[in-house]
């Protein structure tokens, strides 16, 4: 039955347009018009809300297989609806790691109920090592498009090469988490002045900046499609904008709490600010925002990746890398609002973020309604992640999902 | 004022110079008390200390014991040799077991840098960081400063260069810290590999040249090359190491002046320092560890008023 949104103030990629009223109907999002005789079910005043087009989070984690203490698919999907997304790309880096075609089942099977289309990233290597391929064409077979090692970085330029020509018979893309972990070892945050006053072992933005360089030479080579993850030095984004500007078919996201965090906030050894890739300067936080507003950098995403308490109470360097990063999804780009503008956000978790996975837009089929304004404790009652590893935890929040409609279904929260 | 700014002394970055000086005052104290036929005082007598020692150390913990005793606190001592953390018990878990038979302060030494910070926010105890992996030692900060004090009559506007592995020392990190908060000028000197890429960002001059380090400073603060907390190569061979970078008589010989020579110990010698610098009248060494004794009685002392 259709539901009638009234007053709604749709933002795209342009502005935020004038209130309109739109029809949930028949798996899309279509403009109420008078010529529509229909009887509704429902009649909802979205006044005081924003809206856009389902959101796409290209990066986030389950602990399922393996470390389901931290996070099952099934909290995985009621939290990713919760947060506002419609699609949403998992990480292969499980236990076992998503490499074959049982794994695809097992997936399949446990995602089939979310309100979210799921993409399964595989690894592209064997246990995302680094080594051995994965059966990349009989991956593509069961429909997985999206390969990578996830948390690991393809750091080997051989397999690097060899992936970005193998993934090219079904254009395919190759997600790379770029850094060189030699010239990153042992170090626990960014390398910088906080490091140094901290004597924190660190990670120079260097270990970015030659990955960034060495796999764009080899793109140059082989051809293909490869997008860079969670970018966060300020060099490795210009080498990304010359490589575009050359047209090469590159494209790069970062992280949302990259640029709301920097290494100032590890001061305190707070291991819920330890993560991968670091926080890091000023500089390059703005770096990234220009990065954002230039097209240097296509897409956002949470990179929710949740670690047990366990995990995170400890000494700092012995503590687990990874924030949570779903729920607090809308609440940060509040933050962010006035400094980028919602336009320049919700592009790159809609438009941007489709860009990178090859997907055309044509009209809406999904929604997410959300109230900039409401505000709400994130607290243990309200986390509905089985991990808690976000420095937030107890704060009031400001930003609410309201409704999510996809696949014909519509969720109120 | 009489009181420390803090309940706890986790690095000379937390506190203040007002700090610095009233510890100095007390230490003042103590080592008066240090000397007297009687070295003992009634002054923590009714308090517990658990000193524990997850990394090796002999003169810092053996310092602050004496430290202790002479002030008539109750002892315990617990090492990671003998300790339960080879089986796995995590760190808070261990302390919890300590702090359970009713401890009022711990000092602790950890390979961890912020291993006292992550304990301060989950634990009652006064903490004393007695050296966090490469982060803070601030006891040898302040008995490196109140021995500079001692020697020269003051620390402001004096010349400190702190030669060695600066990238592995949480000894030159306080003595930065705390040497600038006093008005000292600080340089380091050292094989770039082992100077922190960004360590001008504190304010610290930057030399490569021994000599000309030593021809810049007052007081020369040389620090042991720290092999065990070098995961990797950092220079080519102690050989090169003490050829390029030890500290010999003539080398002072050549200088037009007197400067003051200094080392936290244990000292390698013939690697950063000879025989002929260690044991000479420039050395104050030994004056640094009967001073360690009087500085942690005093930070003892004073933490133990602000519980």
């Amino acid at each position: 039955m259709p539901v009638l949104l009234q007053s709604l103030r749709i933002i795209d990629s342009e502005k935020i347009h004038s209130p309109k009223d739109f029809i949930l109907y028949d798996n899309k999002v279509l403009p109420a018009d008078e010529s529509l005789k229909l009887d509704f079910e429902e009649i909802i005043d979205c006044s005081d809300f924003l809206a856009s087009e389902g959101w796409v989070d290209l990066r986030c984690s389950s602990g399922e297989p393996g470390d389901e203490y931290k996070e099952t698919l099934e909290s995985l999907g009621e939290l990713l609806a919760f947060s506002g997304f419609t699609k949403a790309v998992i990480m292969p880096n499980t236990k076992p790691v998503f490499q074959n075609k049982n794994d695809i089942q097992f997936f399949k099977a446990k995602t089939a109920q979310w309100l979210t289309d799921p993409i399964i990233q595989t690894a592209v290597t064997k246990d995302a090592l680094g080594e051995d391929f994965t059966d990349i064409l009989d991956l593509n077979a069961q429909g997985v498009f999206v390969f990578g090692d996830g948390i690991n970085p393809l750091s080997n330029p051989d397999r690097l090469m060899k992936s970005l020509q193998y993934l090219q018979k079904f254009d395919g893309v190759l997600f790379d988490h770029p850094y060189e972990p030699l010239l990153a070892l042992f170090g626990q945050m960014h390398e910088g002045n906080i490091s140094t006053r901290i004597g924190m072992k660190g990670i120079p933005n260097l270990a970015e900046d030659v990955a960034v360089q060495k796999n764009l030479e080899i793109l140059k080579y082989t051809g293909g499609r490869l997008h860079f993850q969670t970018l966060s030095s300020k060099d490795a984004i210009h080498k990304v904008r010359l490589a575009k500007e050359e047209g090469l078919h590159v494209t790069a996201d970062v992280s949302l709490y990259q640029l709301i965090f920097t290494d100032e906030d590890l001061i305190t050894f707070d291991p819920n600010f330890k993560v991968l890739p670091p926080f890091r300067s000023e500089e390059d936080r703005k770096a990234l925002i220009e990065g954002l507003k230039d097209g240097t950098i296509d897409a956002i995403v949470s990179n929710h990746q949740p670690e047990d308490f366990d995990a995170k109470h400890m000494e700092f360097d012995l503590a687990h890398f990874g924030m949570i990063g779903l729920q607090t999804f809308l609440p940060a780009m509040v933050k962010l609002s006035e400094e980028i503008g919602w336009s320049l956000l919700i592009s790159k978790i809609t438009k941007g973020a489709k860009h990178v996975l090859g997907i055309d837009s044509e009209g809406m089929e999904s929604l997410t309604v959300f109230s900039p304004d409401e505000e709400w404790v994130y607290d243990k009652k309200t986390n509905i992640s089985l991990s808690a590893n976000h420095p937030w935890m107890g704060d009031t929040l400001k930003g609410k999902v309201k409704f999510v409609y996809n696949k014909g279904k519509l969720a109120k929260f | 004022m009489s009181q420390l700014s803090s309940r706890h002394l986790l690095g000379i970055k937390d506190i203040t110079a007002e700090d610095i000086q009233l510890i100095f005052e007390t230490a003042d104290n103590f080592k008066e008390v240090l000397n007297r036929p009687i070295k003992k005082v009634p002054s923590l007598r009714d308090i517990t200390i658990a000193n524990i020692f997850f990394e090796n150390s002999t003169r810092t913990k053996l310092s602050f014991e004496l430290a202790e005793k002479r002030l008539s606190a109750d002892v315990v001592n617990f090492s990671s040799s003998n300790s339960s953390v080879k089986k796995g018990e995590t760190l808070i878990d261990t302390v919890n077991n300590i702090l359970s038979m009713k401890v009022d302060m711990v000092v602790m030494r950890h390979s961890s840098p912020g291993a006292p910070h992550f304990l301060s926010r989950n634990i009652k105890a006064n903490i004393v960081n007695a050296g966090d992996g490469t982060h803070e030692h601030p006891t040898q900060a302040l008995l490196d400063a109140f021995s500079i004090r001692e020697k020269l009559g003051d620390v402001a506007g004096k010349k400190v260069a702190i030669i060695g592995d600066i990238l592995h020392s949480r000894v030159a990190l306080s003595n930065i810290f705390c040497l600038q908060k006093l008005g000292a000028e600080v340089m380091v000197c050292g094989p770039i590999t082992l100077l922190p890429k960004h360590i001008t960002s504190l304010g610290v001059k930057v030399e490569y040249d021994i000599q000309k380090a030593l021809e810049w400073c007052d007081v020369a603060n040389i620090l042991r090359i720290q092999l065990e907390r070098q995961q990797i190569k950092y220079f080519p061979s102690l050989r090169e190491y003490s050829l390029f970078y030890g500290v010999n008589k003539k080398m002072l010989d050549r200088l037009d002046k007197e400067i003051v020579i200094m080392h936290p110990g244990p000292i390698n010698r013939g690697v950063e320092l000879n025989s002929d610098v260690a044991d000479s009248e420039h050395s104050i060494i030994l004056n640094q560890v009967e001073n360690g004794v009087a500085i942690r009685m005093a930070v003892l002392y004073l933490l133990a008023g602000v519980r």
